[in-house]
C-alpha cells in the first residue's frame, strides 16, 4: 500500500494539529506516580516513554467495569474543563493492586467518592403513597431517607445476589447480600427481588 | 438585599452564622448540600457574601464555620459523576500566583440542579451581572400543577396533593361498574340464589329422599316418628322431580349469572383499557423516555383485565362464601355438634399449612413470572437482532442461550409444581382423614339412633362444602393485594399529570411568520447530564438555519423544543414573540413541522402514511408532496403505488425511501416552520440534491432549521450555527465561520481534507 510511506502534507499537518488527541498508555508502578494534591486531589507524575515527565494537578479516575471488576481497568483521564471541552484519557490501570499501598489508598479513595454508593444495611420502613414510595435506612454513609417510583425497574438484583436500589434523584444503594439482613429489612426488599 | 429563591437558610444556620458575625443580610444565596466533606450524609451550607466578598461554607452537624475571600476562588465548577458531584474551585496560594484546585462542599444528585443554578449565579454576580428574583434560572424549582396552577409540594415528585383523586382505590375501581348497577344486582342475586340451592341440595339429598320417602318408618323412644314420613313410591317420583328441579334452576340461574356478567365485565374492561390509553397518549414523551414500551403494552392489557377479575371472581364470590360458611356453619353445629367438633379439628392444622406454604409458594410463582418475562424478552430481543445473529452466525450461542433460560424456566416450574403438588394432597388427606372419621363417628350414631341416616349423608355433604370457602379465604390476600398493584399502576397512569399541557388561555396565531427566539434556555432529560446550558439565538422569519455540532451536543433538542415535545427546564422558546408554552397546540403542530432521525411508518398504505398529519387530504396533495420528496418515481415503482402497505411486517423500504416518505409525510403540511434533523443522511448524493433543490423552492418565505452533518447539505443557509457541549459555539453565515477559524472552520477543512484524499486517491 503507498499510504505508508507517504509524505505529510501542509494541510495533513494542520488536520493533525486540529484534532489531536493523546494516546492512552499503560500506566504502571514504573511510568506514574499518584500524589495527593495540596487540595486533598489525585495528582499523577507520568514518566513519557522519551523520559520527559509531565505533572497532571488533577486526574480522574474511571472505572470500566464499575460492578464487576471496580478495581480492574482503570482508566486514568484529565478533567473535562471549559477551554478544552472533553478531557482525554491519559493512560489506563491494568490492576490496582499492582501499585504499592499507598497509591491504592489514594485511587480507591478517590474512587469510592466519585462512585458514591452507600451501602445499605437495615431498613427501617418503606411507606406507598401515591405510587411513590418513601424509605428509611441505615447506610454506610449515615442514615436518610430517600425516595423511589416504580420499584420493578428501579431495584436491581445481579445475578451473583447483589442488590442496587436507585432513587428518585439517581442516587445508588447497594446490599451485598441480601440474605444477611435482618428479617424485618429483607422483608421489605423481598418481593421485588 | 434579600435572598435569592434557592435554599432557604434554617434557623440552625443563621444561629452559627450570628455566632460568627455574619449578618444575614449580607446573603445573596444559600446552597444546602447533602453530603459533608468526608462525603457522608450530612448538611452543609455554601453560601455567597458578596458584601463582604466572601463564601463561606457551614457544617450544620459540626458547627464549624469558615470562610473563604471569593478573590482567591476562581473558575469554580462542578465535577460530577453519576452518583456524586463536587464543587472545586482554582484557590491561589497564598506566597505565589499559582493556583490549586480545591474541594468547597459535596452533594448526592438530589442538590444537583441547585448546585447548577448556584455556581450559575456565582458567575454572574462574579462577572457584574444582577441577579433577580424572578430570574429564569429559578423557574425550574417552581413547577407548577398545570391542572390548579399551585406550586408543587416537592419539585422532585410532581404530585399535586390539590388535585389528586383521594378516593379510595377500591371505590374508584368499582366507579367503573357504576352504569352496570343492574346487572351488578342481578348477578348478586343470582350468587345468592345458587348459593341458597347448593344449601339445600344436601337437604333434599338426605334428609328427604333418603329419611322420609325411603327408609322404613321408625319411631323414637318417645314414640315420634322420625322417618319414612313419606314412605311411598309416588313420593320418590315427586322428591326426585323436586332435585331435578332444583338442578335446572341452578342450571338457569348460572347462565343468567354468567351471561351478566360477560357483559360487564368486557364492557368495563374496555373501558378501563380505553382509559389508559388515552391517558397515556397524553403524556409527554420524557414518559414514554422513562418506562418501556413492553411494560406500558402489560398495562394496558393486564392490569385492566386483572381488576376486571377481582371485581368478578373475587368480591361477589368473597359475598357468597362468607354467607355459606356462616350458613354452613350453623347447619353443622345444629345437626350435631359433636361430629362439627371432629370436623373442625382439622381446620387449624390446613390453615396453618396454608399459612406457611402459600407465601412460599407465592414466592415461587413470582419466580416462575420472572423466570418467563426474561425468557420473553430474550426471545423478543433475539428475534429482533436475528440480522446480527445470522451476521456473525451465533445461531447455536443464541440457541445455548435460550437453552439456559428455558432451563431456569423450566426449574422454577419444576420446584413451584412439587411445592403445589406436596401441599394440596396433604391437605385433601386430611380432609380425606375427617370425613371418614366422620363417616365412623356417624356411623356410631346412627346405629345408636343418635341421627338418621339421612342426617348424616346431608351432614358430609355440608362438610365437603366448608373447605371451599376456607380455600378461598386463604387466596384471597393474594388476588387482593394483585389486584391493588395494577390498580396503582393503571391510576397512576390515569393521575399522571402531563409535563406539557395547552395553556389555561392558549394564544392563536392565525398565520405564523416564522420569528423563532430562544432566550436562556438550560435544558436536561436528566439533571445529571445537562443538554442545553443557556442556548441565545433569534431567527428572522424566511431565515434558513443550519445546525452543526458533534453527535450528542444537542441539535435535536433544540428541534424538539421548538415542537414543544419537551418544556425547557429554564429560558423560554417563543415563535413570533409568543412563549411555544402559550401557543395553542393545535395551532403549533399545523405550522410547526419536524423531519426526524427516527421515521416511525406507521401499518397502512403509503398514502395513509403521507397524509397522517392531514388526513383530508386529497389524492392530488399526496401526489404532489411526494413528488417534491422525490418519492414519487420509487413510490410508482412498487407494484400497488401509493396503495402499498408499508409498516411493521409488511413491505421493507429501504433508509433513503422512508425518509423520503417522511419528508413528504411533512411537506403535505406546508407549515410555516420545517425543521429537518438529518433528513436526508440515508439517502446518496444525487438523491439528497434533489431533494433539497425542491424543498428550496418550497421553503421561500418560510423558516427553516437543517440540522446535518454533512456541510453540503447546508449550502443553501444563510445562517449557520455551530453547538458544542450545549452551548452556541458560533453563529453567523458560512464565511463569516470560516473566517473565525472555529467548529465549523475545522468541520470545513476536515470534510475537505477528505474529499481531496478521495480525489487524490490516497
Amino acid at each position: 500500500m503507498k499510504d505508508e510511506n507517504i509524505k505529510n502534507t501542509a494541510a495533513e499537518e494542520e488536520e493533525i494539529d486540529l484534532f489531536k488527541k493523546r494516546q492512552s498508555v499503560q500506566l504502571t508502578p514504573e511510568n506514574a506516580e499518584f500524589i495527593r494534591s495540596e487540595g486533598g486531589l489525585v495528582s499523577l507524575k507520568l514518566k513519557n516513554d522519551d523520559g520527559s515527565v509531565e505533572f497532571f494537578e488533577r486526574v480522574l479516575p474511571i472505572r470500566s467495569f464499575p460492578i464487576t471488576d471496580p478495581d480492574e481497568f482503570i482508566a486514568i483521564r484529565e478533567p473535562d474543563s471549559k477551554d478544552k471541552g472533553k478531557g482525554d484519557e491519559i493512560g489506563m490501570i491494568r490492576k490496582l493492586s499492582d501499585f504499592d499501598k499507598a497509591a491504592q489508598e489514594l485511587l480507591g479513595e478517590e474512587l469510592q467518592r466519585r462512585y458514591f454508593t452507600p451501602q445499605l444495611s437495615k431498613i427501617y420502613s418503606v411507606k406507598d403513597k401515591f405510587g411513590y414510595s418513601y424509605w428509611e435506612v441505615q447506610t454506610s454513609a449515615g442514615k436518610i431517607s430517600f425516595v423511589m417510583n416504580n420499584p420493578s425497574s428501579n431495584i436491581r438484583t445481579l445475578e451473583d445476589g447483589r442488590v442496587f436500589i436507585h432513587d428518585i434523584d439517581g442516587n445508588c444503594f447497594e446490599i451485598t447480600e441480601p440474605e444477611k439482613l435482618d428479617k424485618a429489612s429483607f422483608r421489605h426488599i423481598e418481593i421485588y427481588m | 438585599m434579600t435572598i435569592l429563591p434557592l435554599d432557604k437558610p434554617t434557623e440552625k444556620l443563621l444561629e452559627i452564622l450570628n455566632a460568627n458575625a455574619i449578618n444575614e443580610q449580607n446573603i445573596e444565596a444559600a446552597l444546602k448540600l447533602d453530603l459533608d466533606m468526608n462525603g457522608d450524609f450530612g448538611e452543609c451550607w455554601l453560601l455567597l457574601n458578596f458584601s463582604e466578598k466572601t463564601l463561606c461554607s457551614v457544617d450544620i452537624n459540626k458547627e464549624s464555620f469558615s470562610s473563604t475571600p471569593i478573590s482567591e476562588l476562581s473558575g469554580t465548577y462542578i465535577d460530577s459523576y453519576t452518583t456524586s458531584n463536587r464543587v472545586l474551585s482554582h484557590k491561589k496560594t497564598t506566597d505565589s500566583d499559582e493556583k490549586h484546585t480545591v474541594i468547597l462542599g459535596n452533594c448526592t444528585n438530589a442538590c444537583k440542579c441547585k448546585l447548577l443554578a448556584f455556581v450559575t449565579i456565582w458567575e454572574r454576580l462574579e462577572n457584574g451581572i444582577s441577579v433577580t428574583e424572578d430570574d429564569p434560572i429559578f423557574e425550574q424549582f417552581n413547577a407548577k400543577c398545570p391542572k390548579c396552577g399551585r406550586v408543587y409540594e416537592n419539585q422532585q415528585r410532581r404530585i399535586c396533593t390539590h388535585c389528586i383523586n383521594k378516593k379510595g382505590t377500591i371505590v374508584r375501581m368499582l366507579s367503573y361498574f357504576k352504569p352496570f348497577k343492574a346487572n351488578l344486582a342481578v348477578v348478586l342475586v343470582c350468587m345468592l340464589a345458587s348459593s341458597v340451592i347448593s344449601l339445600l341440595s344436601p337437604i333434599l339429598n338426605g334428609k328427604l329422599l333418603f329419611d322420609q320417602v325411603i327408609s322404613k318408618p321408625t319411631y323414637n323412644e318417645a314414640g315420634e316418628m322420625i322417618t319414612g314420613k313419606l314412605h311411598d313410591i309416588k313420593y320418590v317420583y315427586i322428591v326426585v322431580g323436586i332435585i331435578i328441579g332444583m338442578a335446572i334452576l341452578s342450571l338457569t340461574v348460572s347462565i343468567v349469572q354468567n351471561r351478566c356478567n360477560a357483559y360487564m365485565s368486557t364492557r368495563v374492561t374496555r373501558n378501563m383499557k380505553n382509559d389508559i390509553f388515552r391517558a397515556m397518549n397524553k403524556l409527554s414523551l420524557s414518559y414514554f423516555n422513562q418506562n418501556p414500551t413492553g411494560r406500558l403494552i402489560n398495562r394496558v392489557n393486564y392490569d385492566a383485565v386483572r381488576i376486571r377479575n377481582f371485581y368478578i371472581d373475587g368480591v361477589p364470590y368473597l359475598i357468597v362464601h362468607l354467607l355459606n360458611f356462616v350458613g354452613l356453619t350453623i347447619f353443622l353445629f345444629t345437626i350435631n355438634w359433636k361430629l362439627t367438633l371432629i370436623v373442625f379439628i382439622p381446620v387449624p392444622i390446613i390453615v396453618l399449612i396454608f399459612k406457611i406454604m402459600l407465601p412460599k409458594l407465592w414466592r415461587m410463582y413470582n419466580k416462575q413470572w420472572r423466570h418467563s418475562s426474561s425468557l420473553n424478552a430474550f426471545l423478543g430481543d433475539s428475534l429482533n437482532g436475528i440480522r446480527v445473529v445470522k451476521a456473525f452466525a451465533k445461531e447455536d450461542d443464541e440457541s445455548n442461550r435460550f437453552y439456559k433460560y428455558s432451563t431456569n424456566l423450566f426449574n422454577a416450574n419444576l420446584q413451584t409444581n412439587i411445592v403445589s403438588l406436596t401441599i394440596f394432597p396433604v391437605v385433601s388427606l386430611l380432609i380425606g382423614i375427617s370425613s371418614q372419621a366422620i363417616w365412623g363417628f356417624g356411623g356410631i350414631n346412627v346405629m345408636n339412633q343418635q341421627m338418621t341416616y339421612g342426617d348424616l349423608t346431608t351432614y358430609l355433604g355440608y362438610v365437603g362444602m366448608i373447605f371451599g370457602p376456607l380455600n378461598f379465604f386463604t387466596n384471597f390476600t393474594n388476588l387482593l393485594t394483585d389486584t391493588m398493584n395494577s390498580a396503582m399502576r393503571m391510576f397512576e397512569t390515569l393521575d399522571m399529570i402531563p409535563e406539557i399541557t395547552e395553556d389555561k388561555d392558549p394564544v392563536d396565531i392565525p398565520d405564523i411568520k416564522g420569528a423563532i427566539k430562544f432566550n436562556h434556555v438550560c435544558f436536561h432529560y436528566n439533571p445529571n447530564r445537562p443538554i442545553l446550558k443557556d442556548i441565545t439565538f433569534e431567527l428572522k422569519p424566511g431565515d434558513h438555519l443550519g445546525l452543526v455540532g458533534h453527535t450528542g451536543s444537542g441539535k435535536s433538542t433544540i428541534a424538539n423544543l421548538i415542537t414543544r415535545m419537551y418544556d425547557t427546564v429554564s429560558g423560554s422558546v417563543s415563535i413570533d414573540g409568543v412563549n411555544v408554552k402559550k401557543i395553542k397546540t393545535e395551532c403549533l403542530r399545523k405550522n410547526v413541522a419536524i423531519v426526524s432521525q427516527e421515521i416511525f411508518l406507521f401499518k397502512g398504505t403509503i398514502a395513509d402514511n403521507i397524509r397522517y398529519a392531514k388526513p383530508e387530504a386529497t389524492f392530488d396533495e399526496v401526489v404532489a408532496a411526494a413528488k417534491a420528496a422525490n418519492a414519487h418515481d420509487f413510490i410508482l415503482n412498487l407494484p400497488e403505488g401509493y396503495e402499498t402497505m408499508v409498516g411493521i411486517g409488511s413491505r421493507t423500504l429501504s433508509g433513503g425511501e422512508r425518509q423520503r416518505i417522511s419528508i413528504a409525510r411533512a411537506l403535505l403540511l406546508a407549515p410555516q416552520l420545517l425543521i429537518l434533523d438529518e433528513a436526508t443522511a440515508a439517502m446518496d448524493t444525487q438523491t439528497e440534491k434533489l431533494i433539497s433543490e425542491a424543498i428550496d423552492k418550497l421553503i421561500v418565505g418560510r423558516t427553516t432549521i437543517t440540522i446535518a452533518h454533512r456541510l453540503s447539505t447546508l449550502k443553501n443557509c444563510n445562517v449557520i450555527m455551530a453547538i458544542e457541549h450545549g452551548e452556541v459555539a458560533e453563529i453567523g453565515t458560512a464565511e463569516e465561520l470560516l473566517e473565525k477559524k472555529g467548529v465549523y472552520y475545522k468541520l470545513y477543512t476536515l470534510q475537505n481534507e477528505q474529499m481531496k484524499k478521495v480525489m487524490q486517491g490516497i
